[in-house]
């Protein structure tokens, strides 16, 4: 008997007892189910296989001996996967696959198959030796794991896209309310307008025109709120610049000299419509009032912050009014509760001639 | 010499182009015809002769301002088009061809103000004061009055 042949010894060896070749015993009483091939003999018949492997497979010794490991294959087994083991064996090389493999009952479990060939001292291949393992919950639990993924994927795709589309539906919304906001100040300000054309009394068509200065101021304030880029924060300096400049400029009066000494100086935006009225009020008053009657004189625009506060001073060199006056007019309580609601101050005082009305924001509200 | 200009009101919104009809007639400018659409400007008559174009960007019947600006610059090569619109960010870098945009909305001392300015452009260009910041110019416009 050749020296390869030794194991078959065994096969009369009760190995519980331990006798015989002790090798051979440790393949028969492993937990491991095991078979060995034959690639010398027609179509490479299974020519030993242990008690896990028939415990495994359900079929008898006298049932597996003789055949081809092929004969645990079924329907549902992945034809690349035995393809692959196929090409191993023809190769001589080892493998490693996991293949769905069918009971004598016809269940199904899956197989971690390790194969290898064993070489004789000439290198050539004698046996294949096969070992099996039942790895049908590990290839189950991945499947649910995959599973489970896929049907998150599907959820998190699903539910952005439904973000995606909400988002979508409230930026258009965004615009549109931007744009009707838009739309109805340039309307107000329009009908204000042709209303004050058909007014005859002047006292009344003053008030008018105050009121449709205030509406304008609001309608710039918004304008310049949304061509900025920063929603949370209004450039008052700017404003208050280009709002001098408007009121000056409309008024045709060439015989007032405007003195401009602005930079931007930015305030909450909570406060841009207050403070853009407040800065309407003073600076209407001033054309109206200080330079009433074709009056030239100068007026100054200044802003400017330090370290503790903002500050917008206007000053006119005109008549002044006396403060008794000043304190009955809508303008001066506009100007003082819209600058508290702001939580500015608004402080008179004499420009010999003249009078300056200076605004003053805590450091912390130009910040904000 | 003189300083009046005429102007061509393009505007769907009926209100506004009465405002702005007499926004323009206060300050001493003739407007030779309102209309509120693409179509209304291409059946305005050969022989007038506007300087200057007030151009809404959405207009009646589905048109708009830009290509109203460009019938304007092909039947009146010589008026200013200036958008008048709250659609400032549809306007493309190059205006279409225009001259420069105000924006809606816009305040009656805002029109005036620009109003000035252009009418010193067109009688004496360019102009001497400094542009107001409720008209925004293209760059059209500044090498044509560098150039006059």
């Amino acid at each position: 008997m050749k020296q390869s042949d030794n194991w078959h010894l065994t096969d009369i060896l009760d190995y519980e007892h331990g006798r015989g070749d002790p090798f051979a015993a440790a393949v028969r009483a492993t937990r491991m189910p095991m078979v060995i091939t034959d690639p010398a003999q027609q179509d490479n018949p299974i020519v030993f296989c242990n008690e896990a492997f028939q415990e495994l497979t359900g079929y008898t010794r006298d049932e597996i001996v003789g055949r081809n490991c092929r004969f645990l294959q079924g329907p549902e087994t992945d034809a690349s996967s035995v393809a692959r083991v196929r090409d191993a064996i023809a190769q001589g090389n080892d493998i490693d696959v996991d293949l769905l493999n069918y009971r004598k009952d016809g269940s199904t479990f899956w197989n971690a198959l390790y194969l290898s060939p064993v070489r004789d001292k000439n290198g050539v291949i004698r046996f294949f030796f096969a070992s099996q393992m039942d790895v049908s919950e590990r290839i189950e639990a991945q499947q649910i794991i995959n599973d489970q993924k896929l049907l998150v994927e599907r959820e998190v795709g699903r539910r952005t896209a439904e973000l995606q589309a909400a988002l979508e539906a409230k930026t258009l919304l965004l615009h549109e309310v931007d744009h009707r906001v838009k739309n109805n100040l340039t309307m107000i300000g329009s009908l204000l307008r042709l209303q004050v054309r058909t007014i005859d009394n002047p006292a009344v068509a003053a008030k008018l025109d105050s009121m449709l200065e205030r509406v304008d101021a609001l309608a710039v304030v918004h304008r310049q709120l949304y061509q900025s880029s920063d929603l949370a924060r209004f450039d008052l300096g700017t404003f208050a610049r280009n709002m001098a400049a408007d009121v000056v400029g409309a008024s045709g009066r060439t015989d007032i000299e405007l003195r401009l000494d602005a930079q931007p100086l930015l305030v909450d935006a909570a406060h841009a419509s207050a403070l853009g009225l407040i800065l309407n009020e003073i600076l209407t008053n001033a054309i109206k009032h200080a330079f009433a009657d074709g009056r030239a004189g100068r007026l100054s625009v200044v802003v400017d912050e330090d370290a503790d506060c903002g500050l917008i001073r206007i000053c006119d060199d005109g008549p002044g009014i006396a403060s008794t006056q000043r304190t009955k007019s809508i303008g001066t309580s506009l100007i003082t509760r819209l600058a508290r609601q702001a939580r500015a101050e608004a402080i008179w005082s004499d420009n010999a001639p003249g009078t300056c009305v200076t605004i003053t924001f805590p450091r912390s509200e130009t910040e904000a | 010499m003189t300083t009046a200009m005429n102007v061509l009101i393009v505007e769907d919104e009926i209100l506004l182009a009465m405002d702005i009809e007499a926004i323009v007639e206060d300050c001493g400018h003739q407007v030779l015809a309102e209309a509120a659409s693409l179509k209304d400007v291409e059946n305005l008559p050969d022989d007038i002769d506007p300087q200057l174009a007030f151009v809404d960007i959405h207009l009646a019947n589905g048109s708009n301002g830009l290509d109203v600006s460009r019938v304007i610059q092909m039947r009146w090569p010589d008026a200013l088009i200036i958008y008048v619109t709250a659609n400032v960010a549809k306007i493309p870098e190059d205006f279409s061809g225009a001259h420069g945009v105000i924006a809606k909305p816009f305040s009656h001392a805002g029109i005036k103000h620009a109003l000035k300015y252009l009418a010193d452009g067109v009688f004496n260009p360019p102009p001497s004061q400094p542009l107001p910041a409720s008209l925004v110019t293209s760059s059209h416009l500044e090498r044509r009055w560098a150039a006059a």
